[in-house]
């Protein structure tokens, strides 16, 4: 039975849900197009995020707005030195795309184990957001809800501004569309690279506080937003910022509303599931040309 | 005594699983991020076909899981390997036709990650997130193996099985495919090798040995979790084959040791304990990942690196070398001097035709790549396609072996029309091509490479591999003789067992010969056979191509050089915006001022 209330429920929360996964989904995206890193440990810069914030809560007792500041300064600090550290070496000596996969995928292992060795592995929340209620109709929304929502789409749209008008921007968009091409110019990958990465791990960040004011952070929390980041990216298609963000939109969309006819625990399958089939019949994204 | 058996059959499923990983994932090139998943399907079918028959009411009791059929674990344990090889042959379709590189890898996570979910929401058949409980022990002659002690030697010979299965299916033909696919698939394709079927194959096996080790399992802990299948056994698995090195089996062994051991040896430490030996096992074995991908990619014992006696591809390859039985057309033997030169600049129109071509079209986009060209490949002769870059030289040899289909027009072959024939097929047809590029297969030795292309060989085929192994092994030194007379052929034989990366890439243009030769394929198309190599090659290769015609070869070069068409051909065909706007001799055509204009631009 279709049941109108619910849909529009499941319909608000799909909004809140696909903005937050647009943002994720740009913040990979960004790095991807870019470098074409398979940045597994995004996951990794997610978590720092969150855990930044609620260290600097609960050690040293700043006020919430000025931890988030700190998680943030946290990730942008990780995403730049594994890109510093790990990528760009193994990039210089021509590694294969598998090995830097791999790289990722093992920083991302110690990494959640390392926070879990240093700060437990109980959750973590993140208190302090001032949470009010609202109820519209049937439907019933939080601040958080609507601070996502706005947070996120400024934050796509500032980005987006940022690469059609800055000259960092510009480089972004020319290494991303060929890179040989763009280094035989004078773009310097090298800076770009450090560019996009700062931003991504910023974007990130910020996705995963939004997260930890509503809910709590915990080792590896940053898995599962991570994966649903790459398949925003492939399903919108890979290489714009536009394409991610509406690929990450449409998967939150439809997990949600998946909710009116599967429980709960079948969302990852929704996911997943989406992204399974979408890979087989239309490998080059929802945006993305159709290549010969 | 129990602890340190325990700790042993952990290794022992890890090294099953690695060795099986390790086909695919080494051998293959093929990235699967959902092994845990394959490992989990053995158990739960097993487990199922195995779980005590329960009434009705009793079931509903146990927690909701219907109950299950009673089995004794061995005929279980062989229904499991066979569900988990057919559930993954079939759900490899996609990776086997299409999807490669980080499609892959973000295919096999996603399903990782939704039958891994799907084990803990379909409470009905998997019991859910508590699993299945209780599922009888292993037992042989009536006797129960609970206590560690017995039961490990039923993991040493699933281990030993496994990893004996895995070393004779990758140093078989069937391993020499998995590898040419990693290196090259389109290579591969090329020779006449149906690489899906390969593919699809090695997905099913490596799964299947994976479910075997889960099947084990759920016999020996008597309960099943999702828990025990999620990503993290995944990653857990890619890191021991990476670290011990992809395509070294002994490396996987040596790897699955290291770290099986980790955890338990960490327990020990006093300022780590049980509680936190779970979180520093993956923080080591994290790092160690990323830090050998870092220094040593290849890995701690690196692919070839192996003890003498274990060599079995080399040991054969040294039996063959002296039973020397060449080919049948006996090639070397042949006296070059006794033969009149092939290109001898009639129009040679008397002989055989071959290939015919007609009205052969195809649009990239707006443009116009090749436009209704007719053309006839004739037995013995040389015909050559010229024309400046882009004039879709090479478009037309992708049509005519399948790696494109043409918008319109007709190859016809010994009276067959070939459109939409798959590139396999073309090959094992007959019509084989070499490439710009050369495409030989970079980490394999240069004997490898030519064997690779035999066609027919009955260890390409994981049945009769299996079945018939002395028929196999027979073949496979009649293989390899095979490959050794075509390399002397082309002047190659020193350097058969050279890796053809150590070779110059004139050399390696030989070596490409030598392994278009041994697929018997009668059409030889060669794209740009001379070009970049040094002027002794040259001649090397000029020399080569002119005594395959003498032995009746039908053979189409693309090539810039007008010196070389002017040595070989017998026929030029004149190509400029993807059409023949003249063909002649060359002695004909460069009598033609406006051509020389087209192609030097003056």
């Amino acid at each position: 039975m279709f049941n109108p209330q619910l849909f529009m429920q499941l319909l608000v929360s799909g909004i809140v849900i696909g903005s937050s996964y647009a943002l994720l989904s740009v913040s990979f995206g960004i790095i991807y197009a870019t470098t074409r890193i398979f940045h597994f440990a995004h996951a990794v810069v997610y978590t720092i995020a969150a855990y930044g914030a609620v260290v600097a809560l609960d050690k040293l007792g700043w006020p919430w707005w000025l931890c988030l500041v700190v998680g943030l300064v946290a990730a942008v600090i990780l995403g730049v030195i594994i890109e510093i550290v790990a990528y760009r070496p193994m990039r210089n000596r021509g590694a294969s795309t598998l090995a830097i996969f791999l790289t990722s995928l093992g920083l991302t292992i110690a990494g959640a184990n390392l926070i879990q060795i240093i700060f437990g592995s109980e959750n973590r929340p993140l208190s302090g957001f001032p949470m009010k209620t609202y109820q519209v109709g049937s439907v019933t929304f939080t601040s958080l809800h609507v601070t996502i929502v706005l947070v996120s789409w400024l934050l796509i749209g500032g980005l987006m501004l940022f690469l059609r008008t800055t000259k960092y921007g510009r480089a972004t968009r020319a290494a991303q569309s060929n890179s040989q091409m763009a280094m035989s110019v004078g773009i310097r990958m090298e800076r770009v690279s450090l560019v996009v990465f700062a931003l991504g791990s910023l974007l990130v960040g910020v996705s995963a506080l939004l997260f930890t004011l509503g809910g709590v952070a915990s080792p590896n929390m940053g898995l599962s937003p991570i994966l649903i980041g790459f398949i925003g990216v492939f399903l919108g298609g890979i290489g714009s910022v536009s394409g991610a963000a509406l690929g990450g939109f449409v998967l939150g969309l439809a997990t949600s509303l998946s909710g009116l006819w599967l429980s709960g625990d079948y969302s990852p399958v929704v996911v997943f599931g989406l992204m399974f089939i979408l890979i087989i019949v239309r490998p080059q994204g929802l945006l993305g040309k159709a290549v010969r | 005594m129990d602890y340190l058996a325990d700790v042993g059959i952990t290794i022992l499923i890890y090294i099953i699983l690695g060795v099986s990983l390790n086909l695919l994932l080494g051998y293959a090139g093929q990235v699967s991020m959902a092994h845990a998943v394959f490992y989990g399907i053995g158990a739960y079918t097993a487990g199922l076909l195995s779980l005590p028959i329960l009434e009705a009411a009793q079931g509903a009791a146990a927690r909701g899981v219907t109950s299950g059929l009673g089995w004794n674990w061995i005929p279980a344990l062989l229904i499991a390997i066979v569900f988990t090889f057919g559930f993954a042959f079939f759900i490899a379709f996609p990776a086997a036709i299409k999807v490669t590189g980080e499609y892959l890898i973000l295919l096999t996570l996603a399903f990782q990650v939704v039958i891994n979910q799907l084990m803990n929401s379909l409470v009905n058949v998997t019991g859910g997130p508590y699993g299945l409980t209780p599922i009888p022990p292993l037992s042989l002659f009536g006797h129960q193996l609970v206590a560690p002690t017995q039961a490990i030697w039923i993991f040493v010979v699933a281990a030993a099985a496994a990893f004996f299965l895995s070393w004779r299916v990758g140093e078989s033909p069937f391993g020499r495919l998995l590898k040419g696919i990693r290196e090259d698939e389109i290579a591969v394709r090329a020779l006449g090798k149906n690489t899906r079927l390969v593919k699809l194959t090695v997905f099913g096996l490596a799964a299947a040995i994976a479910g075997m080790a889960g099947a084990l399992a759920a016999y020996y802990y008597q309960f099943i979790a999702p828990g025990n299948y999620t990503l993290d056994l995944s990653i857990f698995i890619v890191a021991v084959v990476v670290l011990g090195g992809t395509g070294n089996l002994l490396g996987t062994v040596l790897g699955a040791v290291v770290l099986g051991a980790l955890s338990p040896a960490l327990q020990n430490i006093p300022w780590i304990g049980t509680a936190d030996s779970i979180p520093w096992q993956g923080v080591i074995y994290g790092l160690g990942l990323a830090l050998i991908m870092r220094f040593r990619p290849q890995g701690i014992l690196p692919e070839g690196l192996t003890p003498r006696w274990f060599k079995r591809a080399e040991k054969l390859a040294a039996d063959a070398a002296t039973a020397g039985t060449p080919p049948e057309w006996s090639l070397a033997a042949q006296d070059p001097d006794s033969v009149a030169t092939c290109a001898s600049g009639e129009e040679g129109t008397q002989a055989e035709e071959v290939v015919r071509i007609t009205g052969l079209a195809r649009t990239f986009g707006g443009l116009q790549a090749v436009d209704g060209v007719d053309m006839a490949l004739r037995k013995g002769r040389i015909t050559a396609l010229i024309g400046p870059n882009g004039a879709g030289k090479t478009t037309i040899f992708n049509m005519i072996t399948g790696e494109l289909k043409p918008d319109t027009g007709r190859v016809v072959y010994r009276g067959q029309d070939m459109i939409g024939r798959k590139p396999h097929e073309l090959a094992r047809a007959g019509i084989v091509r070499s490439f710009q590029d050369v495409r030989v297969f970079q980490r394999l030795s240069v004997l490898e490479n030519v064997a690779m292309a035999v066609p027919d060989q009955p260890g390409e085929n994981l049945l009769r591999l299996t079945f018939r192994p002395l028929a196999a092994r027979r073949s496979e030194k009649r293989t390899l003789s095979q490959a050794r007379a075509y390399l002397e052929f082309v002047g190659m034989a020193d350097k058969a067992d050279e890796s053809v990366t150590n070779l110059s890439f004139g050399e390696q243009k030989l070596v490409a010969i030598a392994r278009l030769l041994a697929t018997e394929g009668d059409v030889l198309l060669l794209d740009e056979p001379t070009s970049g190599i040094d002027v002794n090659s040259v001649n090397q290769v000029i020399d080569l191509i002119q005594r395959l015609c003498r032995f009746g070869k039908t053979v189409c070069i693309v090539e810039h050089s007008v010196h070389v068409v002017g040595q070989l051909a017998d026929h030029v065909y004149f190509l400029d915006h993807g059409a023949v706007i003249e063909q002649g001799t060359m002695a004909a055509l460069t009598s033609r001022p406006h051509l020389v204009e087209v192609y030097f631009g003056t």
